[in-house]
């Protein structure tokens, strides 16, 4: 017995097979197939109930376990679907499960929230597979064909009142006895490959779009609640609680308080339509941004295609833009600094030039000769700490024989060469070159002495244990005398020990460090720390020695040293994001709950609001990831080997 | 076997499994404010600030809370990362976080490890590179500081955005309080014979 019914929506839609009558006043009618827009449907298949919008959030899977209809016509027709979960859905409780597949789905089990709704006929949105591949006796096995074409394949549960994963499957679930949930004993004409699916999904959401935004959009459905009796209601506004959940735990929160939702709905129903419209667009925003590496995210804000919220896109295109702009005007006046200092550099060749000539005169005086070169080079006129003289000794002999080399060198190459940082250049490479090939030998003794290894400082003049205390406080007076500096490019692990360690073999200075911690806002592949030196003059002169000369630490990185810019002390007034009501405008309870901290429940304006500064506060994690892991890979470039390879 | 450093450097990096790092609390939050509120978790033993001194100055505070075990420890991340918790203020909650041990300005110098360095010469090949990484250095600071200017202004508009919002919520609400109260919606519902809820 057939029905042929034209679906108000203009989709075809013809009823199957009958099952029977229930209902109070017998008129609610049962079925057992139906066909809706070119596919037939019969109980226990699996269907996709999704969103109509194009690329949002994935379908949901549920399996229709009843379809009936009211015999009062202005009722709907209603499917009941037992859910699947999918593991993004339930990513919390996942922990320590093993062996996830990528397209693995849960059953709903249990009893509770979540483990089955009613829904509106109207809002599957297409077949899909679901095979069961659990080794449970009663299931026939599927094969390894049917196994690889299937869409989803699921062998456990999960316990919805438990909220735990479940290996074994009980012997009803949702009233539906266990041989409808394994696979069918006979061959099935299985819907096909996902493409097929897919196709469904999009065509049947395309042919959905006019006629409103249909699927689970929140809209339909609480205007159908006015139609409706009280049950239906309820169950309806579990169905959007299912997609709101969904999204919940898709933004990985728990959400076992839909019921304090559905109160707050039948509360104030009118002004939460535009609420909730608002409040799932931000969370499917905030789902897409997840799925979208950062770096996608960038690029795609020039396309603003599928975002609704345009305007953060677009703020986005500005960040991108103008931090290029800055970087480029960073990366220009770092040129100039770089040709300054090429520019202070050319005094020294021009130096090694003059000496150059003068050495040939008498052998015997080479000795004093060289170390006063390495002395003006470093521009270092102290006293020299016991290994320099050492090796500066060391140098003489291989040092001797290159130097005529480079002089002739240098004098070509000047002859050669017009300006003046080319020339720098060209006598920094010849000669090196030079060397190279002649003297290799010379060469590693001559690079090899200069790996020092930092020593312990002596603790002169200092009490260990005042140091940690005013650390602030001689900090801020430091400040004003002008001695802070500021390192840069330490590895993070070090210490301000080793820092201080640091600081006194390469540069012989006495000082106090303090590293600067990790925290969310810090580079994490980079170290750094603030040193307080004791006079003005011997800050100066380690910062233009660093900035001069390279100080290159084992961990393969440069040295980078400035004045520090410390922030004034003193707390801001208030605190961006916590919201001051006027004291009239509290009640106690809200004053109190201000006053200490809480967790805040799903019910309430305060919870979406804390939701939008977590969509904040993730879209700043992602952000920074990308950036330091772009910078990570822009230093692995330029690292540089510590001990130079021996040929 | 162990030699003190490392069984000193143990017994921190135990210290550290037993650390939450906090982010995003007000700078208003004082000690006492977060003992009580972590209290909940389980038992803090030490509530240490992370000082600010080069970020701005509107930058929300950080805060290592080190408690008894390291199970507690995991409770209040596992927590915190799923429910909104907001301490000593809404509706911004706060992050948290497992620490790790460069968050520690007082840690142990890592056993085994012994730095060396060396300075590179300007007529070396390599002076040139490091050079170049020097730059790099400062321009990603440069670049890290501009995206934390960013940060903390989207973070202005958001709480702009929010606080009116929650003014709008607050006036629409006493209106309907006043209406209710004063007899005015009675009077209406009289008036087009309506039912009217009883709502006190």
């Amino acid at each position: 017995m057939e029905e042929s019914v034209v679906a108000s929506e203009g989709l075809e839609f013809k009823w199957g097979k009958k099952k029977g009558v229930g209902g109070k006043k017998k008129d609610v009618q049962f079925y057992e197939s139906f066909i809706y827009d070119g596919d037939e449907y019969r109980l226990y298949d699996c269907v996709l109930v999704g969103d109509a919008s194009p690329d949002s959030t994935e379908p949901f899977i549920g399996m229709i376990i009843k379809i009936w209809e009211h015999a009062n016509k202005h009722i709907p027709r209603k499917v009941k679907l037992l859910w699947f979960f999918k593991p993004s859905e339930i990513a919390p409780y996942l922990e320590g499960v093993p062996d996830v597949l990528a397209n693995e789905l849960f059953l709903a089990s249990g009893e509770g929230l979540g483990l089955a709704n009613t829904n509106l006929l109207e809002a599957i949105g297409g077949k899909c597979s679901v095979l069961c591949i659990s080794k449970d006796k009663r299931n026939p096995q599927p094969s390894d064909e049917k196994i690889n074409s299937a869409d989803f394949v699921f062998r456990r549960s999960f316990d919805v009142k438990h909220c735990k994963v479940v290996d074994t499957i009980d012997d009803k679930i949702a009233g539906v006895d266990v041989k409808f949930i394994f696979n069918r004993a006979c061959s099935e004409k299985e819907a096909t490959a996902a493409q097929n699916i897919e196709a469904d999904v999009n065509g049947n959401s395309d042919s959905l779009k006019p006629n409103g935004p249909l699927a689970s959009g929140s809209g339909r459905k609480i205007e159908d609640n006015h139609f409706e009796s009280s049950d239906c209601k309820k169950s309806s506004n579990g169905c959007i609680q299912e997609k709101e959940k969904g999204h919940y735990q898709l933004a990985t929160k728990k959400a076992t308080v839909a019921e304090e939702r559905s109160n707050k709905d039948s509360g104030s129903r009118g002004n939460h339509f535009d609420g909730k419209a608002q409040e799932s667009e931000v969370k499917k925003q905030l789902t897409k941004q997840k799925s979208m590496p950062a770096e996608e995210r960038y690029s795609n804000s020039f396309e603003a295609s599928g975002s609704r919220i345009i305007h953060s896109t677009s703020r986005k295109a500005q960040v991108n833009d103008v931090k290029k702009q800055l970087t480029k005007q960073k990366s220009m006046p770092a040129e100039e600094r770089y040709s300054k200092e090429s520019s202070g550099l050319d005094y020294r060749p021009l130096k090694k030039q003059k000496l150059d000539g003068s050495v040939t005169v008498p052998d015997g005086r080479n000795t004093t000769l060289l170390q006063n070169i390495t002395s003006d080079g470093k521009k270092d006129t102290g006293s020299f700490k016991r290994p320099r003289d050492k090796v500066t000794i060391e140098e003489v002999p291989p040092e001797k024989r290159s130097f005529v080399k480079k002089r002739d060198l240098g004098v070509s190459v000047s002859e050669g060469k017009t300006t003046k940082t080319v020339t720098e250049k060209g006598l920094s490479k010849k000669p090196s070159f030079g060397r190279a090939e002649d003297k290799m030998l010379a060469d590693d003794n001559e690079r090899n002495y200069q790996v020092t290894e930092v020593c312990r400082r002596p603790d002169a003049g200092k009490s260990k244990w005042f140091r940690s205390l005013p650390w602030e406080e001689s900090m801020r007076e430091a400040e004003k005398k002008g001695t802070v500096v500021l390192l840069q490019n330490l590895d993070p692990t070090y210490t301000s020990d080793e820092v201080e360690d640091i600081v006194y073999s390469a540069l012989n200075e006495q000082c106090e460090a303090r590293m600067i911690e990790r925290t969310s806002v810090t580079i994490p592949h980079v170290g750094e720390a603030l040193v307080i030196f004791k006079t003005r003059e011997v800050a100066e002169r380690v910062i233009r020695r660093l900035d001069e000369g390279c100080l290159l630490l084992s961990s393969g990185r440069p040295l980078v040293a400035s004045f520090a810019k410390i922030t004034p002390p003193g707390k801001p007034s208030s605190f961006s994001g916590h919201i001051k009501l006027h004291k009239t405008q509290t009640r106690r309870e809200m004053r109190d709950a201000v006053a200490t901290s809480h967790c805040s429940q799903p019910n309430n304006l305060e919870f979406d609001m804390a939701m939008e500064w977590c969509l904040h506060q993730a879209r700043h994690e992602q952000a920074s990831e990308s950036v330091s892991k772009r910078q990570l890979e822009e230093m692995k470039l330029l690292r540089i080997n510590f001990k130079p390879k021996l040929p | 076997m162990a030699t003190p450093e490392e069984a000193a450097y143990d017994k921190f990096l135990e210290r550290v499994r037993r650390t939450v790092y906090i982010d995003e609390l007000t700078p208003l939050a004082t000690t006492p404010v977060i003992e009580s509120a972590f209290n909940q978790f389980g038992t803090v033993k030490k509530v240490s600030f992370i000082p600010n001194f080069l970020g701005p100055k509107e930058l929300p505070m950080s805060v290592l809370v080190e408690m008894e075990t390291e199970d507690m420890a995991q409770a209040v991340i596992s927590t915190v990362s799923q429910l909104p918790f907001m301490v000593a203020g809404m509706p911004r909650p706060v992050r948290a976080s497992a620490a790790e041990p460069n968050m520690f300005v007082d840690r142990p110098k890592k056993p085994g490890r012994t730095i060396r360095f060396r300075w590179i010469e300007p007529n070396d090949p390599d002076f040139d590179k490091a050079r170049r990484m020097k730059r790099l250095a400062r321009k990603h600071t440069a670049e890290n500081s501009f995206m934390l200017k960013k940060q903390l202004e989207e973070a202005e508009k958001l709480s702009k955005q929010q606080s009116e919002t929650a003014l709008t919520h607050h006036k629409k609400f006493e209106m309907m309080d006043k209406l209710l109260n004063d007899g005015v919606a009675q009077k209406l519902a009289d008036r087009y014979s309506m039912k009217c809820f009883p709502y006190r």
